[in-house]
C-alpha cells in the first residue's frame, strides 16, 4: 500500500474521534470549567480556591477545576485568567496583587480588566513576633524600631510583596521609613514564621491564618492586626484579644472573569456565588461561611458593584504607597539583581572551558571514549547499531519535534483529542505501525487520556472547535 | 495513654478506613505512575475528597496516597527514562540501564522494598522523637538552608555520571534556567526577554519530563534501530511445572533477602539522612535522594564503585531509601509547629485544622482530645508502607506489560503523556514549549556525555540557593557569618571536604603521571 492509501483509514478513524465525548446544550455551562488561582498548592488562597470549586460545582453542575498557574509573583495568574477567552470557562480568583503589580512595572493588568464577581475575603495584615520575646505589645516594639532604626529584621514575603507594604504602612503610621526595618525577602509566611523561630528574624508580618497554628500554640504572638483605626480587634477562641493597628492593609481575594464576558452569564455566576457565600450550598453537610470560620479566614464578600469600588480603593491606596520615594532604594538589596545568573554564566563557561581543553570525547561515530564517562560504553553499542543500519533518520527527529510544535500552536484551537489524536495515529504510522493498529489504539487511548484528566483526575486539557 | 492507644487502633483497622486506604493507594500508585502528575497535585485534588471522610480516613488517605505515588514514581523512571519525581532523576539512569538488560523487574522490585523499609524507618522516626526533632529543625536558619541547598547541588554534580566538571556544567545550566523569571530576593525580571510568558520562569516538571522524556523519544527515533526490547535477554525458558505466581515473585523479589542482610548499615544511614533532611521544611525528597545516592557511592567498595550509572542496584536502594523515609519527616515539622515540611504537608495542614485539630507542641500532651488521632496518624505511616508490598508488587507486573507494546506504538504514546503531564502542570501551553526546548538540550546534553540529574536540581534549588544567599547578605554583609552558626558550619565544612576529595585525588593522579 502506498502512504496515501495507509493515511486514508487513520483520517477516517481521526474523524470518528471527533465525534467521541461530544455533549448536547446549549446552556451555560456545558462543559467544565477551569479555575486559575495564582499562588501555589497548598497556600492560603490555594485552599480557598480549591473549596470554592466544589460549591461553585454544586452550583452549576458542571465539574470546575483548578489550575495553579503560578509565577511572576502573581503575574502568571491574573494573566492566565483575565486574559482568557471571555466565555466563562475562564474564572479568575484574584488577589491583592491585581491591584499592586502593575504599579511595579511587572504588567499591564489592573482592575479594569476584569469584570469583578464576587470578593470572598479581606486579612489584614498583622504583626507576630517570637512568644517568647520582650515585645508584649505594638508600642513597645515601635519604640525598639525607634531606637534602633535599622537594627531589627522582619519578613514574611518577597521584597516589595504585600507584607512589604504592609510594615512599611505600619512603620509610615509612626513617623518612620519603610527602611528603618530591614526586611529579609522570602518566599512567602512559612518560610518566614520559620525563620522567626530559629531567633535571625525579629518581626514577621503576614496574615493571621497564615500563622494560626503557631500563634495557637503560643510559639508566636500576634501584637495587631492592621485593620485601621475604625476596624474592630480579632477575637479568637483560648487567645487574648487582638487589636487593631491604626494603619490598614488588607489582603483580599475574589473571583472574576474577563471583562467581556457577556452578561448573562455574569449574573448566572454572581447567583451562584451569592447563594454559595450565604450559606445556602452545602456539600458534606458543610456551608462555605462554615468553611472559611473552620479556617480562621475572614470571610467579607461583596458582589458586583461594591467589589469594583474596593478595588478601585484599593488601587490607589497602592499606587499611593509604591509610589513613595522610600521604595525606590528599597529595591536594591546586597547583591544585584544580575549577580546570580552572571556567576552561573561564569561557572558554565569555566567548567565548559575546562572540558574542552582537556579532549572533547563525543563524536558520534568515534569509538573511543573517555574512561570517565559512562555513558561511553552506551555509546558504542549504539553507534555500532547505527552503522549496520541506515542514516540517523532526521525525518523522523523533525516529525517528533513537530508534532509537539503542533500541539502548542493547534492545540487550543484543535482541542486536546484532535491535536493528540493526529499525534498519536500520525506518528504511529510514520514509525511503522499498521494504520489500522494506530488507528484503533488511537481512537480507545485518546479519549480515555481525556475522560481520565478532565473528570477522574479534574485536571483540565484543552478543548477547541468541538463541544469538548 | 493507651486508651488513645486503642481508641486509634480500633478506628485505623476499621474495613471503612482500610478500604479508603485501598482506593488512596490504587490512585497514588495511578497519579505517581503518570509522569507530570506529582504528589502535590495528587494530594490537592483529593482534599475536597476528604470532606466526607472522618479525619482518621482522610489522613490516612493522604499518607497513603503519598507513599504510593513516590514509590510509583519510579515505575516510569525505570521503564521509559523519565523520572516521575525530581527525587527518581538520581537513579533514573542506573534503574533505565538495568531495564535494557531485561532486569526491570528486579531493579523496580529493589525499589520498592527499599522504598518501604526507608518509610516504615522514617514512620518510626516520626513516631518516637518527633517533638524533640521539631525543636532541632527550627534552628535552621537562611544560613542552613543555603549551605544545604549547595550541598545537595554538590552531591548531585559531583556523582553523577561523568566527571564532576562536566557535572558543574549541567548545574550551571540549571542555574541559569532557574534565573529565568521574577525572583523573590529582588522581584524584578530576569532573563525574560520582555516576554509576559517567560516572567513565570522555567518549572521543573515540564523541564524534567523534556530533558529525560522527550530527549528519549527523540534519541529512540533518531537511530531509527528498533528500540532494545526491554525484557528481551529475561526470556528464559521457565519450566511449566512453576505456577506463575511463584515465578513473578522470583522476578521481582529474587534475592532481596540477601540485599537486605548485607545493606543493614547503609539502610540505616540513607534512612537517616532521608528523615533528617525531609524534616527541614522546604527541603525534601529531592535533596534526599542525591545525599543518599552520593553517600552510597563514595562509600561503596572500590570494586562496585563504576557500576553507579550503569546499572548499580545499590545505588538505587540507598536513594529510595532516603526519599521515602524523607516522606515521614516532613511531617514532623508540620504536626509539631504547623509549618509545612513539603507542600504535600502544606495541604495536610490545611485538611487537619478542616478537621479543628491544630498542629502544635500540645497535640502530644496526654490530655489532648485529638492524641487518638495522633496516634492514628502514626498507624496510618506503618499501614500504608506494608500497604505498598502486595500494591506495588501488582504495579510492577501492570508495568512490565507495557514494555510488551511494540515502539512504534510506545514511542508515540509515551509523547502524548509527555505533552498532556507537561501542560496539566499549569494548564499552559508554555510549559509545553519549555519541554520541547529542554528536551532538545537534553539531547545533546546526553551526546556529549553530560549528565541530567544536576541540571534538573539546578532547576528546582536553583531560587532556594539565591533566595537564601541575598537573604544572607542581607543579614549581615561578612562572608564569615556564613559559618558562624554551628550547624551552618558543619555543613558547610561538609561541602568544601565534598569538592575538595575529587581535586585532591585529580592533584594526585598528574603528580603520579
Amino acid at each position: 500500500m502506498n502512504s496515501a492509501a495507509k493515511l486514508r483509514p487513520v483520517l477516517f478513524l481521526v474523524c470518528l474521534l471527533s465525534l467521541s465525548g461530544c455533549t448536547q446544550g446549549d446552556s451555560y455551562p456545558n462543559r467544565p470549567i477551569t479555575l486559575v488561582c495564582p499562588w501555589a498548592a497548598g497556600g492560603g488562597t490555594d485552599r480557598v480556591s480549591r473549596q470554592m470549586a466544589f460549591y461553585l460545582e454544586e452550583e452549576l453542575g458542571q465539574p470546575v477545576n483548578v489550575i495553579n498557574a503560578t509565577g511572576g509573583q502573581g503575574v502568571t495568574g491574573h494573566s492566565r485568567g483575565l486574559q482568557a477567552k471571555p466565555d466563562g470557562y475562564t474564572l479568575s480568583m484574584m488577589t491583592l496583587e491585581l491591584s499592586m503589580l502593575h504599579w511595579r512595572g511587572l504588567t499591564r493588568l489592573d482592575w479594569t480588566d476584569c469584570a469583578p464577581l464576587m470578593s470572598l475575603n479581606e486579612d489584614p495584615a498583622a504583626l507576630f513576633v517570637r512568644g517568647d520575646s520582650k515585645w508584649k505589645t505594638e508600642k513597645e516594639l515601635a519604640a525598639s524600631v525607634v531606637a534602633e532604626p535599622g537594627g531589627l529584621r522582619a519578613s514574611g514575603t518577597a521584597a516589595l510583596g504585600a507584607w512589604h507594604l504592609a510594615l512599611a504602612s505600619w512603620l509610615i503610621s509612626f513617623d518612620r521609613t519603610p527602611s528603618d526595618v530591614n526586611w529579609i525577602p522570602s518566599q512567602g509566611a512559612n518560610p518566614s514564621l520559620q525563620e522567626l523561630l530559629s531567633g535571625d528574624i525579629d518581626i514577621v508580618c503576614c496574615s493571621v491564618p497564615e500563622a494560626r497554628a503557631l500563634l495557637d500554640a503560643g510559639q508566636v504572638r500576634c501584637l495587631g492586626i492592621m485593620s485601621g483605626r475604625e476596624g474592630t480587634p480579632l477575637k479568637l477562641l483560648n487567645l487574648k484579644e487582638i487589636p487593631s493597628l491604626d494603619c490598614e492593609l488588607k489582603g483580599w481575594r475574589g473571583l472574576g472573569v474577563a471583562k467581556d464576558t457577556p452578561a448573562e452569564i455574569q449574573e448566572t455566576l454572581v447567583a451562584a456565588l451569592r447563594r454559595i457565600t450565604n450559606g445556602e450550598t452545602k456539600v458534606a453537610g458543610k456551608t462555605f461561611p462554615e468553611f472559611m470560620d473552620g479556617e480562621g479566614f475572614d470571610r467579607t464578600s461583596r458582589p458586583t458593584t461594591e467589589f469594583a469600588a474596593f478595588l478601585k480603593k484599593s488601587d490607589e491606596t497602592f499606587g499611593e504607597l509604591l509610589g513613595r520615594d522610600e521604595f525606590q532604594e528599597v529595591a536594591s538589596g546586597p547583591v544585584g539583581r544580575m549577580a546570580f545568573p552572571a556567576t552561573a554564566f561564569a561557572m558554565g563557561g569555566v567548567s565548559l572551558l575546562i572540558v574542552l581543553l582537556s579532549g572533547f570525547p563525543q563524536r558520534k561515530l568515534a569509538g573511543a571514549a573517555v574512561s570517565d564517562s559512562a555513558v561511553s560504553t552506551r555509546q558504542e553499542v549504539t553507534t555500532e547499531k547505527i552503522s549496520d543500519h541506515n542514516t540517523p533518520n532526521y525525518w523522523l527527529f523533525a516529525s517528533v519535534v513537530g508534532s509537539i510544535v503542533l500541539f502548542t500552536l493547534a492545540g487550543e484551537f484543535l482541542g486536546f483529542v484532535l491535536s493528540a489524536g493526529i499525534i498519536l495515529a500520525g506518528l504511529s504510522v510514520l514509525l511503522g505501525a499498521k494504520p489500522h493498529i494506530a488507528g484503533l489504539v488511537t481512537v480507545v487511548i485518546v479519549p480515555v487520556i481525556y475522560q481520565l484528566f478532565v473528570y477522574v483526575l479534574r485536571v483540565p486539557l484543552p478543548t477547541g472547535i468541538v463541544w469538548w | 495513654m493507651s486508651e488513645a492507644f486503642s481508641t486509634a487502633l480500633q478506628n485505623t483497622l476499621s474495613p471503612h478506613v482500610l478500604l479508603v486506604m485501598l482506593v488512596a493507594a490504587t490512585y497514588g500508585l495511578f497519579i505517581g505512575a503518570i509522569p507530570g502528575l506529582t504528589a502535590t497535585m495528587a494530594v490537592a485534588l483529593m482534599v475536597p475528597f476528604t470532606f466526607f471522610l472522618d479525619p482518621v480516613a482522610g489522613i490516612a488517605a493522604i499518607v497513603t496516597m503519598e507513599a504510593c505515588c513516590i514509590f510509583a514514581g519510579d515505575i516510569p523512571t525505570t521503564l521509559m527514562r523519565i523520572p516521575g519525581t525530581p527525587s527518581s532523576a538520581a537513579y533514573v539512569d542506573d534503574a533505565y540501564a538495568l531495564a535494557k538488560k531485561g532486569l526491570h523487574q528486579k531493579a523496580l522490585g529493589v525499589s520498592l522494598v527499599f522504598s518501604v523499609v526507608g518509610g516504615l524507618i522514617g514512620s518510626l522516626v516520626l513516631i518516637a522523637a518527633a517533638p524533640m526533632l521539631a525543636g532541632f529543625a527550627s534552628q535552621f536558619s537562611t544560613y542552613e538552608y543555603f549551605w544545604l541547598c549547595v550541598l545537595g547541588l554538590s552531591c548531585a554534580a559531583v556523582v553523577s555520571r561523568g566527571s564532576p566538571v562536566k557535572g558543574l556544567f549541567s548545574l550551571s545550566l540549571g542555574l541559569i534556567l532557574a534565573c529565568v523569571g521574577l525572583g523573590s530576593a529582588h522581584s524584578l525580571p530576569r532573563l525574560t526577554f520582555g516576554s509576559d510568558k517567560l516572567i513565570t520562569g522555567i518549572n521543573f516538571v515540564p523541564a524534567m519530563i523534556g530533558l529525560f522524556g522527550v530527549s528519549e523519544v527523540l534519541r529512540n527515533v533518531l537511530s531509527s534501530a528498533p528500540r532494545d526490547e526491554l525484557g528481551t535477554t529475561s526470556n528464559r525458558e521457565t519450566p511449566t511445572s512453576r505456577n506463575w505466581l511463584s515465578r513473578s515473585v522470583d522476578e521481582v523479589f529474587g534475592g532481596i533477602g540477601t540485599r537486605l542482610r548485607s545493606s543493614v548499615k547503609w539502610i540505616l544511614a540513607s534512612s537517616g539522612i532521608g528523615a533528617v533532611i525531609g524534616m527541614l521544611p522546604g527541603a525534601g525528597a529531592d535533596i534526599a535522594a542525591w545525599v543518599a545516592y552520593a553517600v552510597s557511592k563514595r562509600t561503596a567498595p572500590k570494586e562496585n564503585r563504576d557500576e553507579y550509572g550503569q546499572g548499580s542496584l545499590d545505588g538505587i536502594a540507598h536513594a529510595t531509601t532516603a526519599n521515602n523515609s524523607s516522606l515521614a519527616g516532613a511531617w514532623i515539622p508540620a504536626l509539631v509547629l504547623g509549618i509545612p515540611g513539603d507542600s504535600v504537608t502544606a495541604i495536610v495542614i490545611g485538611v487537619l485544622m478542616m478537621k479543628n485539630i491544630t498542629p502544635g507542641p500540645g497535640i502530644f500532651e496526654p490530655d489532648n482530645p485529638q492524641l487518638s488521632l495522633v496516634y492514628g496518624i502514626y498507624i496510618t505511616f506503618i499501614l500504608a508502607n506494608l500497604m505498598l508490598i502486595p500494591l506495588g508488587f501488582l504495579a510492577i507486573r501492570a508495568g512490565s506489560l507495557i514494555v510488551k507494546i511494540p515502539c512504534e506504538i510506545i514511542l508515540p504514546l509515551i509523547l502524548v503523556f509527555c505533552m498532556v503531564g507537561a501542560f496539566a502542570i499549569d494548564g499552559s501551553f508554555f510549559d509545553v514549549q519549555v519541554m520541547l526546548v529542554l528536551g532538545l538540550l537534553g539531547f545533546v546534553l546526553e551526546r556529549y556525555g553530560f549528565p541530567l540529574g544536576p541540571v534538573v536540581l539546578g532547576i528546582i534549588l536553583g531560587p532556594r540557593l539565591e533566595e537564601t544567599f541575598v537573604q544572607n547578605l542581607t543579614k549581615s554583609t561578612s562572608l564569615v557569618a556564613f559559618f558562624e552558626r554551628p550547624i551552618a558550619g558543619g555543613l558547610g565544612v561538609l561541602v568544601i571536604v565534598l569538592w575538595a576529595t575529587p581535586l585532591i585525588l585529580w592533584a594526585r593522579k598528574r603528580m603520579v603521571r
